[in-house]
């Protein structure tokens, strides 16, 4: 053709076009290859991960009932607004959490805080914005699905202490996991991820293995805004196992009632079955109420809240049955005498020890509190509180005989009680080092003299106390104090086979360890055991607390302190005791700080709960007797 | 007379390139579908391809010589539809361009498609008419001219894609004008160095920022680029093209990256990433073999055209259709930066089709009156 006789290489021309054509087809292709054939599994791996999202359904968390059945905890639903975390990774929520502040009426700060926090830790799935949504919240939420699809409403038990401050202590209180605790290796074992629910303090934390369910999940196709479009597999939570605790809630709030009745408003009142550690009531005022650690605890009033209680002088966060340590003063003497009768320090027949109204150590004279007693037996030194009785008697054991008794009674280990953070009582034993460190390697009388009647090298938690002063009733068994009688048996989730079978948590009762013995003979036993009967019935330091059907058994104690300035602040009251005196079914013992005279002031406060005690279980007794009331 | 003339044209029709545009887009209406089954993007595209196919042959059957006569006339259409589809109210503003014209019956055309024709028609009519020798500069500027004033009416819009679509027509009526071999490799050297040197430029002074330099970073590196922002085309893309593997899902098709709306502009621009995510590997090496079957047949065509202007108008059809493909698969495939070029044939839309199927339809013309003469 002409066009081709020209001399412009037409034809080469038009061939370079097609070659450069192909060059470009041959570049895709060999990218396709590349996208589709070599990188195909990765691209189907991304796109499976940005379209399946897991939903946790949450578990509800086994409640909690005193012996006879009655609700102590519980868990209840409520609507809470979150936030999701695979949608924020493509959009920017920054600049909406002004439109979120004024919408859902929360703190714009509160919101930058969450969600730097859902930004810190990519674990996340959810966070929550705001707990306990209203009507109002839920519908703005709803009526801006289009606008912020990364909000959700969700349906969440909550754990609600219907109860307040009663019984706090014991409980506990529930919250979420810390970023702390998350790097335990004990957590990640467990499969804890950020934003689970776990026990803080009480049988929260003790039994959170139990109470804790296990989330069951909704696996959903979203598509790119978050919205869900399909279920693909539904998974049901298992709730956690119910407990059923030792206390006797009608016990609990009695005791309760003396605390807050008594001069101070603090102390605390335990009440144990001697017969097998079961604790009936454990009471420490000031109390506080565990529903604000759960409830809008993320919020800024509730972080106030809980600063108001942390920074509370009168530390109402404290257990004081198993965390606070004070001097036991009297009450101490019980355990001195067992022990002087198993050191043959003094025997059954001549127990008997000058008082002289004090004694003489060096160059200082150490007085008796209540006067001269004369040359009292054993029974007599314990009905009246002879001070000189058991300087000389403490003298006669010596340190090592103290740290004897110490290790008999297990004042040198925790009680083994069923809460977290039990304290370990301070004793000669523990203060040992200290003082000799202090006197030049010396530990000088005087240090027994103290020490003999509860003071200075002496701090005891309340719970060692009534547990070592209860083996007198029981022949010397102490047993282990705890609260939990039972987990109830909760059903399995699914079908046995299944991947996501979770199988069935079986019923679980406390697990008695047998009981530590004392050593004492019948007649040892007898002649401590008068003693402290005469306390109450025979004229003793809390004689005025007689009754006529119900033989009480106990022991005072006014112990000196100086923790709250130096002279100013009052005695701390104590009174420990069991009943029947001689068929113990009930140990109660008191301790009022700072209110003075313990026969004035902690005694009545026992007798309120043994009258609470004896309504329920010994209506009969009370007819025609006069109640004594503070 | 008439009816010699007629049979003739029929025996001479070429069947097959016909037969491939059609089976791109038929194929391209199911992929249409695939991506928005509820839409009627699909059935649109049906009514279009029958529209576009009577175009076709009507331009086919008719002579495209007296059409290149009349090519300044359609010039200067093309040039006054481009202007007045910037003029407020005549003009349809979607997503800050300005770049439909609302038609009554019809519905909506974009005139930045249809005016590649007139300004291949002019092309091909000044530089075809020239007789020996190399091309002088001056030619080379009115050429370049003829091309500055639509392009620069349509950059007004503001379409960069569609201005980009521009070039390849006046690069291969140069190239086939006996343009001197140097200044080819010049350019091509040129070009080569301009686009690191530019961005690096662009980004250096602050002019290349936000979207763009964001579309042009994750061609570079995709992994680290920001998946909420400008990134989010592209990788979305190609998370849709590799999930599609060797031979594409089978069923679930609630779960595809189109209906859960994780690829942007399924039907119309990212249509390929649809095409792959179905069909997978296979489906789109036979496509693009299919492209590549097309192209060959047109210039098959344009060896045999009766004179060089018909030659030219082939090949720059040729040149036209290869360099959006490459635009478009490429921006899908995540090597080339996103800007809207649709693919021929293939991504929905009336005027593109009917514009391809026009110019088509003036290849088989050529091709008919090869024997003319």
């Amino acid at each position: 053709m002409k066009l081709y006789d020209q001399a412009q290489n037409l034809g080469i021309r038009v061939g370079t076009i097609q070659v450069v054509a192909f060059v470009l087809l041959t570049i895709l292709g060999v990218r396709l290859y590349y996208l589709q054939v070599v990188r195909g599994d990765y691209y189907e791996n991304k796109a499976e991960n940005q379209r399946i999202r897991l939903i946790p359904i949450p578990a509800p968390r086994g409640a909690i009932f005193d012996r006879n059945g009655k609700l102590l905890v519980d868990s209840r639903p409520t609507y809470n607004v979150t936030l999701s975390n695979e949608p924020i990774k493509k959009i920017d929520v920054t600049d909406r959490l002004d439109d979120y502040a004024q919408g859902m009426n929360v703190d714009r700060q509160f919101l930058t805080e969450r969600l730097d926090l859902i930004k810190k830790q990519p674990g996340f799935e959810t966070m929550v914005l705001k707990e306990n949504a209203t009507i109002q919240d839920i519908t703005w939420v709803e009526s801006h699905e289009m606008e912020y699809p990364e909000l959700r409403i969700e349906i969440q038990p909550q754990r609600f202490y219907p109860l307040g401050t009663t019984l706090a202590h014991v409980l506990g209180y529930v919250g979420e996991i810390s970023p702390k605790q998350l790097e335990k290796p004990e957590m990640k074992e467990k499969g804890m991820r950020p934003g689970d629910i776990i026990g803080k303090g009480g049988l929260e934390q003790y039994y959170d293995d139990y109470l804790r369910g296990k989330p069951g999940y909704r696996k959903v196709i979203v598509d790119s805004r978050g919205r869900v479009q399909n279920e693909i597999e539904v998974v049901q939570p298992q709730a956690g196992q119910d407990l059923v605790s030792t206390i006797d809630l009608d016990l609990q709030q009695a005791a309760e009632e003396q605390l807050a009745n008594s001069v101070t408003k603090r102390g605390t009142i335990i009440s144990i079955d001697p017969n097998n550690g079961e604790v009936l009531a454990m009471a420490s005022a000031p109390s506080f109420d565990p529903n604000a650690f759960v409830m809008g605890s993320a919020t800024p009033e509730g972080r106030k809240e809980r600063a108001k209680y942390q920074l509370d002088e009168e530390r109402p966060l404290l257990n004081r049955a198993i965390q606070g340590r004070f001097h036991p003063g009297s009450t101490w003497k019980i355990p001195e005498s067992v022990a002087g009768l198993q050191q043959g320090v003094i025997t059954v027949k001549d127990s008997s020890l000058v008082c002289g109204g004090g004694i003489q150590v060096g160059n200082r004279f150490t007085r008796d509190l209540s006067g001269n007693h004369g040359t009292p037996n054993l029974s007599s030194a314990i009905t009246h509180s002879c001070d000189g009785y058991y300087y000389r008697l403490a003298l006669k054991m010596g340190l090592d005989g103290l740290k004897q008794m110490v290790e008999n009674f297990d004042y040198d280990k925790q009680s083994g009680v069923d809460l977290p953070n039990e304290k370990i009582s301070q004793t000669p034993k523990s203060y040992e080092s200290y003082v000799r460190k202090r006197d030049k390697g010396k530990w000088n009388d005087i240090e027994t003299v103290f020490a003999s009647i509860g003071q200075v090298t002496v701090n005891v938690t309340p719970i060692s106390m009534i547990r070592a002063v209860s083996s007198v009733g029981m022949q010397g068994r102490m047993y282990v104090p705890h609260l939990l009688k039972e987990f109830k048996e909760i059903g399995a989730v699914g079908q046995e086979g299944d991947a996501n079978y979770v199988p069935a948590r079986p019923s679980v009762k406390f697990n008695h360890p047998e009981p530590k013995i004392v050593e004492m003979t019948p007649e040892q036993n007898d002649l401590v055991l008068k003693g402290m009967w005469g306390v109450v019935n025979a004229g003793g330091t809390a004689g005025r607390f007689k009754r006529a059907n119900w033989d009480m058994a106990g022991k005072t104690g006014t112990a000196q302190n100086s923790e709250l300035g130096s002279g100013g602040a009052k005695d701390h009251a104590w009174f420990v005791s069991f009943a029947p005196a001689y068929k113990p079914e009930i140990a109660v013992i008191a301790l009022i700080e700072n209110s003075g005279f313990g026969a004035s002031n902690a005694a009545p406060a026992v007798m309120g709960v043994y009258d609470a005690y004896l309504a329920k279980n010994h209506a009969n007794l009370l007819e025609g007797q006069q109640i004594a009331k503070k | 007379m008439a009816a010699i003339i007629e049979r003739r044209n029929f025996k001479d029709f070429d069947w097959l390139i016909a037969i491939l545009a059609v089976a791109i887009v038929s194929f391209g209406v199911w992929q249409i579908y695939n991506a928005q089954p509820n839409e009627s993007y699909w059935s649109k595209q049906i009514i279009g391809l029958f529209i576009a196919l009577t175009a076709m042959f009507v331009v086919a059957f008719t002579d495209y010589r007296r059409v290149i006569d009349a090519a300044p006339f359609f010039y200067g259409i093309g040039l006054f539809l481009l202007v007045i589809v910037l003029i407020p109210g005549i003009g349809m503003r979607i997503n800050g361009q300005q770049c439909w014209i609302r038609v009554p019956v019809v519905g909506q055309f974009q005139p930045s498609e249809f005016v590649k024709i007139p300004v291949i028609l002019m092309l091909a009519k000044y530089f075809g008419t020239r007789k020996d020798g190399t091309l002088k500069l001056k030619e080379i500027f009115i050429g370049s001219l003829i091309l500055a004033v639509p392009v620069g009416l349509i950059l007004l819009e503001p379409d960069m894609g569609q201005s980009i679509t521009y070039f390849p027509i006046l690069a291969v009526m140069l190239f086939l004008s006996a343009v001197k071999m140097r200044y080819v490799v010049l350019t091509l050297v040129a070009i080569a160095v301009m686009m690191p040197v530019g961005y690096w430029v662009g980004v250096q002074t602050g002019k290349l920022k936000g979207y763009k330099k964001e579309r042009i970073d994750v061609i570079i590196d995709p992994e680290s680029a920001d998946p909420r922002g400008y990134a989010y085309h592209t990788i979305q893309s190609m998370i849709t093209v590799g999930k599609g593997g060797l031979s594409g899902i089978k069923g679930d098709t609630e779960t595809s990256q189109s209906a859960l709306k994780f690829l942007p502009e399924p039907h119309s621009d990212f249509i390929f990433a649809v095409t792959a995510e179905n069909t997978g590997f296979i489906g789109c090496i036979s496509l693009l073999l299919a492209y590549a079957m097309l192209l060959s047949r047109l210039i098959a065509g344009a060896r045999q055209a009766p004179d060089r202007a018909g030659m030219m108008v082939i090949m720059a059809i040729v040149g036209e259709l290869a360099f959006q493909i490459f635009m478009n698969v490429g921006m899908v495939l995540g090597f080339l930066p996103v800007i809207g070029v649709p693919l021929p044939l293939m991504s929905a839309g009336l005027s593109a089709v009917l514009a391809t199927f026009i110019a088509i339809g003036f290849v088989i013309s050529v091709k008919m009156r090869r024997f003319v003469n």
